[in-house]
This record gives C-alpha cells, sequence and structure tokens, in this order.
C-alpha cells in the first residue's frame, strides 16, 4: 500500500481516459489519500489549476497536444511560472507514451519529478501520488 | 473439494438477479470495458464479471475465457457472494477447499483467484467481479482498493447508473 500522505491532500490529474482517470480518484479518497481532482482535458486542467491550490499534479502530456505537436507542455510551463494557484515547486509526474531523450530534455528543464510510461496503470499513479504527500 | 455453499437466502437472491434482467444476455460494452481495465490494470489473464444463477456461474463479461458458463458448484465465484468483503485465494492448490477442484486440476488452471462481490441494489450479492491467474500471486491494500472501485462501477452500472464511467 502507498505510504498515506500525513494530511489528505488536493491532487490534479490530467488523462484523457476516464475510466483510468475515475478508478484513480474513487481508490484515493478509499484509501484516504487525498481528493483527486479530475480533468479530461488540457482546458479543464487550466481552469482548476487557476481556481485551486494543488499539492501535486500527474499529467498526460498528449492531453491538449495540437498542431502536430506530440506533446502539450502548457500546463507545466504555467505552474512552473508561478502562473497557477499552486506553488510552483509542486511534484509534478508527467505520462508519456514514448519517452524519448529530446522529451527527457524538456522535463528536466521544468523539474519534473516522475515520468510515468505507458501501460498506464492506477496503481502507478496512486503510489505516484502517495509519494506527493 | 468443498462446493461453492448454498446462502440461507438464496431463493431472494435470485429472485433479485432476475429482476436485473441481465442473465443470458448479449455482452454490453458498459460492463466489458471495466473488465478489460481489471485485466490490463492487474495483469491477468482471466476477468469476468460473473452472475451466480441457480445451477450455473454466468459471464456478463469475459476476458480470457471461451466459456460463458460454468457449474455453480465448482465455481469459486459462489464462494465469493457468501463473503462479506473480497474473496482472495493466492494459491489454490494449498487450499483444501479448492486444491481437487476440477478448474484447479484442469482448465482454466485457476491458481490465483480474488473475487469481489457485487451488490444489486436491494444489498443480495449477485455476483463478482473477478480475476484469475495461473500463478499464484498476493494483493496489497491498494490493488484490493482499485478492485473494489472497479467492482463499485460495474455497481453503478448494474443500478442504472453512470453512463460514462
Amino acid at each position: 500500500m502507498p505510504e498515506r500522505p500525513r494530511n489528505p491532500i488536493d491532487m490534479l490529474l490530467v488523462e484523457e481516459q476516464p475510466l483510468l482517470r475515475k478508478t484513480v480518484s474513487m481508490t484515493a479518497r478509499s484509501l484516504g489519500m487525498g481528493k483527486v481532482h479530475e480533468a479530461a482535458t488540457a482546458e479543464a486542467a487550466e481552469k482548476l489549476l487557476r481556481e485551486r491550490s494543488f499539492q501535486g499534479a500527474v499529467i498526460s502530456l498528449e492531453c491538449g497536444a495540437f498542431g502536430g505537436a506530440a506533446h502539450n507542455f502548457t500546463l507545466l510551463d504555467r505552474v512552473r511560472g508561478g502562473m497557477s494557484a499552486s506553488r510552483a515547486t509542486i511534484p509534478i509526474a508527467v505520462m508519456v507514451d514514448h519517452p524519448t531523450a529530446a522529451l527527457l530534455q524538456e522535463l528536466r528543464s521544468r523539474d519534473i519529478n516522475r515520468v510515468i510510461v505507458k501501460p498506464f496503470r492506477a496503481k502507478v499513479l496512486l503510489d505516484t501520488f502517495a509519494s506527493f504527500g | 473439494m468443498l462446493a461453492a455453499p448454498i446462502p440461507a437466502n438464496d431463493k431472494e437472491r435470485l429472485a433479485a438477479l432476475r429482476a436485473l434482467l441481465i442473465l443470458d444476455t448479449p455482452p454490453e460494452e458498459r460492463y466489458d470495458r471495466i473488465v478489460r481495465f481489471a485485466a490490463e490494470e492487474f495483469g491477468v489473464p482471466i476477468a469476468l464479471l460473473s452472475v451466480i444463477d441457480e445451477n450455473r456461474q454466468w459471464f456478463k463479461a469475459r476476458v480470457g475465457l471461451d466459456v460463458c458458463e460454468t457449474q455453480r458448484d465448482i465455481s469459486f465465484c459462489g464462494h465469493a457472494i457468501v463473503q462479506p468483503d473480497i474473496f482472495v485465494i493466492e494459491d489454490a492448490r494449498q487450499d483444501p477447499r479448492f486444491a481437487d477442484n476440477p478448474i484447479v486440476t484442469g482448465d482454466p488452471r485457476v491458481i490465483f483467484y480474488v473475487g469481489a462481490p457485487l451488490l444489486e441494489p436491494s444489498g443480495h450479492a449477485i455476483g463478482t467481479l473477478c480475476l484469475i491467474d495461473h500463478e499464484p500471486r498476493t494483493l496489497d491494500a491498494t490493488e484490493l482498493a482499485i478492485l473494489a472501485s472497479l467492482r463499485d462501477l460495474l455497481q453503478e452500472e448494474l443500478s442504472g447508473g453512470n453512463e460514462h464511467a
């Protein structure tokens, strides 16, 4: 079982798959880890980031990628740039299909704490959130 | 082998199951996707939405199993529905209740089994979300909680709830 955070915390999960999002948020609640706020789109995540302070986030980089880009760094840049209601230094994990050296360099420059590679499993996301506590 | 027990309230339980109008109906994506997700999440070869009828268990959704029903008396799910919580058999070969069960000694070689009872709206356990592996396994508290969440999502569907789970 992931080590339970000392205090239940608010966390953000940005992921397109509804069943994965829902399973993670329901299980986090049942384990007393805290509240996982779900966003299915980058737009929904931006709204949540403006309105609420989070103690950690797991973000799918494929979510909201457009114009031929494989990854969307907008949410990472908003948080790290201090343009959200959360501390700029909150722990962030990203979900990616295929990590490349260039991508990992981009993530290092944004102080990303963890990279989660497919297949995306609820247990891995829950363990990641637990580590944010 | 210990045959699956028949609960004292089985008549009422069966009436509740039949009132759901789910027995012998075609596969439905809303159930299939949750069972598929469970199989992938846990990395097991077999995952089932099993319902326990009077003399058989019948599978509303199934991954990794070709048959659509088996006898109730040899079913693990028949044991699971009388448990208050998730029923885990880490190695059926080491459990005297199951070691000589034909579905352990022969196909589909149930070695590891975990079943989360599915309650219909009035509280009767009508079946399970279950996972099967051909190797012994253990589940930690997080994995058991994930299975319970998936079971809860199936229960929402059974009660006509969430259409977008």
